[in-house]
């Protein structure tokens, strides 16, 4: 297909290549960032996005419905999304949320009634402390659209998938069809340079750490 | 089709009518942006190194493009996408506007691109027929008012709120509060119904991973998200100089960008995208379309310095620091791209007789060199741009005359040749001995006396040599 191609000949024209040519001395990439203890990986993380006005902390599985239902109040929370994923199964918050009258909304709804939910629940694949992201997947039980198309996105996160740097993400992310890195709630600046939260994506981000 | 390309760029016309809320605005915007990206470099112990690495990347990238493309054509098509090549503008929004009507699109929604920008893409949009919004907000308040963007980050940073509350007021007819909070939940509503509508998303790029055929898009406000997600057909339009090899390489540019362009460690979304959706409960598109433009980008190929301009990641930091941008802003630079990258990329993708006022706007003061991520090398392009006009093109007078231009010649070779050098240094002092009072020339003779009827020269007095050997 290339061999035909007028723009890829310019180009080997301009650079005195031919077709057959490798590739040679690729550079060499510094090497990632040192982890720290699991715990101070863990605070800085939780750090890093509380300064992005996201609310991150610890909780005991315990907590987990008493968060819940606070943070349905708070914010007022009628219909939910969540991921169908067996590590966040297996807190039965679809059982209790629906017990509480929060309405389900399957993940092959139409586009139309997804975008009417106020809240995502997902986990996270993985989270980088240093600047407070975390790294979604994406599935047929992992909706591209849970972490983006509701007012609040709840992430209860294991401290397990926490890496010190983006190396060890892409040498596990790197063949997957699509994957997002979110660091902190949607965000703008670009009315008087004055900081706006919520534009497209979630104005509220909740991150649970569950230890 | 109408071109949106300029003709000729008055950058010094219109430097001379500049509305006054631009540079307050713009200087406003930078200095909040630079302030922030030196915070987040003084953070990072190895700022540097990453910078250098950065650029043998990029360079090697470069100079090996062919090669990077084929892979990268061979990988989005293997994850099952379609690839269009365009030579220039035209050909770039045809194929854009032929998917758009074989799928019946009514309704396009753009997230900000640069490449849309360059090709024209709305207006060509508008001219077939079909709808287009731009999603980040500061593009869709522009685009109400019908307007070009200040900057590059944050493109309506020149309008008050009482503006835009009054722009939404009159273009949306809803009630709008000069509130930033307020007119954002508003956009948010309008451009939300967009989203679900929309037939198609269009997006630009800011790396493409030649190794598995990825697209990497960075935004803060999710609308690239959106964009790349709700509509069932996603086109994205990249010149080809946005190729990475490698995860790896990306690692290092990843660190670099956001520090550099709005001092963030990371911009709130980064979406690697390499293949559509596998299903409906996944969401995402069903047809993924890539345009790989070149447009000019090419031919800067063949120069090896012009070459390190196609280096450029986009992150505007030399426009937050150049003192020309911060008084101009971005208009004055007469096409997408401003600022000290614009004054060495437009020359070069719409030829010096076009933008030949560009080199110049410029006071070499190496500041935009300074904080490159990548070390586009800018100043020596603009002085290699600069003799580019000055001798090939031939709408430029020189801008010494004749007289000046051989005296610095003779100066030449006056430094070249010991003997005449050093006659030059003894005959001097004489020469002028009848105009030195104490050790100062107060006045010339014409065409000298330019220098003299503002400043005393200094008299020729002690030969360097004789001085330097005591």
């Amino acid at each position: 297909m290339s061999n035909t191609n007028p723009i890829i000949d310019n180009i080997r024209k301009a650079l005195n290549r031919l077709p057959n040519d490798t590739v040679s001395n690729k550079p060499s990439i510094l090497k990632p960032r040192i982890s720290g203890s699991q715990e101070s990986e863990l605070d800085m993380l939780i750090a890093e996005i509380n300064k992005l006005s996201g609310f991150a902390r610890r909780i005991t599985i315990d907590q987990i419905e008493s968060e819940l239902l606070n943070l349905i109040k708070v914010e007022k929370i009628t219909k939910t999304l969540l991921w169908d994923t067996p590590w966040l199964n297996q807190f039965n918050a679809r059982k209790f949320l629906e017990s509480n009258n929060i309405e389900i909304i399957p993940n092959n709804s139409s586009k139309d009634k997804l975008a009417q939910c106020e809240l995502g629940i997902t986990e996270a694949d993985f989270a980088l402390p240093e600047t407070g992201t975390l790294v979604l997947l994406s599935s047929q039980s992992k909706p591209r659209t849970t972490s983006l198309l509701p007012r609040v996105h709840l992430v209860l996160l294991n401290p397990q998938v926490v890496v010190p740097d983006l190396h060890q993400v892409f040498a596990s992310t790197r063949d997957n069809p699509y994957t997002v890195f979110i660091t902190g709630p949607s965000r703008t600046s670009d009315i008087e340079l004055i900081t706006t939260l919520g534009v497209h994506g979630p104005k509220s981000l909740y991150v649970w750490i569950i230890c | 089709m109408t071109d949106r390309t300029p003709n000729y760029i008055h950058f010094s016309d219109y430097t001379k009518h500049i509305p006054e809320n631009i540079p307050v605005a713009v200087q406003q915007a930078t200095n909040r942006f630079l302030g922030n990206r030196e915070a987040r470099v003084a953070e990072l112990p190895n700022w540097q190194e990453l910078r250098q690495v950065a650029h043998e990347i990029r360079l090697h990238t470069l100079e090996n493009l062919d090669f990077y493309l084929t892979q990268l054509e061979r990988q989005v098509v293997q994850n099952g996408g379609v690839v269009h090549w365009a030579a220039n503008s035209a050909e770039a929004r045809a194929i854009v506007i032929d998917i758009a009507t074989q799928h019946q699109v009514k309704t396009v929604v753009k997230a900000k691109s640069m490449a849309s920008e360059e090709i024209g893409l709305n207006e060509g949009l508008s001219e077939a027929g079909i709808q287009s919004f731009e999603t980040d907000l500061g593009e869709f308040i522009i685009q109400l008012a019908g307007v070009g963007p200040s900057h590059i980050i944050v493109p309506a940073v020149h309008l008050k709120k009482e503006e835009i509350a009054n722009l939404f007021a009159n273009k949306l007819g809803v009630e709008a509060p000069p509130e930033p909070v307020q007119l954002t939940a508003i956009a948010r509503n309008i451009l939300r119904e967009k989203f679900l509508k929309a037939e198609m998303g269009i997006s630009g790029a800011n790396f493409l991973i030649a190794e598995t055929g990825t697209l990497v898009i960075v935004t803060n406000e999710g609308n690239g998200r959106m964009c790349t997600t709700m509509p069932d057909i996603h086109v994205a339009v990249v010149g080809i100089d946005k190729v990475v090899p490698d995860w790896d390489s990306l690692t290092v540019l990843l660190k670099l960008l956001a520090r550099s362009a709005t001092g963030q460690k990371l911009s709130t979304y980064t979406s690697f995208i390499s293949a559509t959706s596998r299903g409906s409960s996944e969401g995402g598109p069903k047809e993924f379309h890539l345009i790989l433009l070149d447009n000019g980008r090419t031919r800067i190929l063949h120069d090896p310095l012009g070459r390190e301009t196609l280096k450029c990641i986009r992150c505007g930091c030399c426009l937050n620091v150049c003192p020309v941008y911060k008084n101009v802003g971005g208009y004055a630079y007469g096409w997408f791209i401003s600022g000290p990258i614009g004054a060495i990329f437009t020359p070069q993708i719409l030829g010096t007789h076009i933008a030949q006022e560009l080199p110049f706007a410029s006071s070499l003061c190496g500041a935009c060199v300074d904080v490159c991520p990548v070390k586009v090398p800018i100043t020596e392009i603009l002085l290699h741009l600069r003799q580019r006009v000055v001798e090939g093109n031939q709408h430029v007078k020189p801008s010494a005359p004749l007289w000046i231009r051989s005296a610095g010649k003779i100066g030449t070779l006056a430094f070249q040749i010991p003997w005449l050098y050093q006659l030059g240094t003894r005959l001097l002092p004489f020469l002028t001995a009848p105009l030195n009072k104490r050790g100062w020339i107060p006045s010339l003779p014409p065409p000298f006396n330019r220098w003299t009827r503002v400043r005393p020269f200094p008299a020729f007095s002690a030969r360097f040599r004789k001085w330097w050997s005591k």
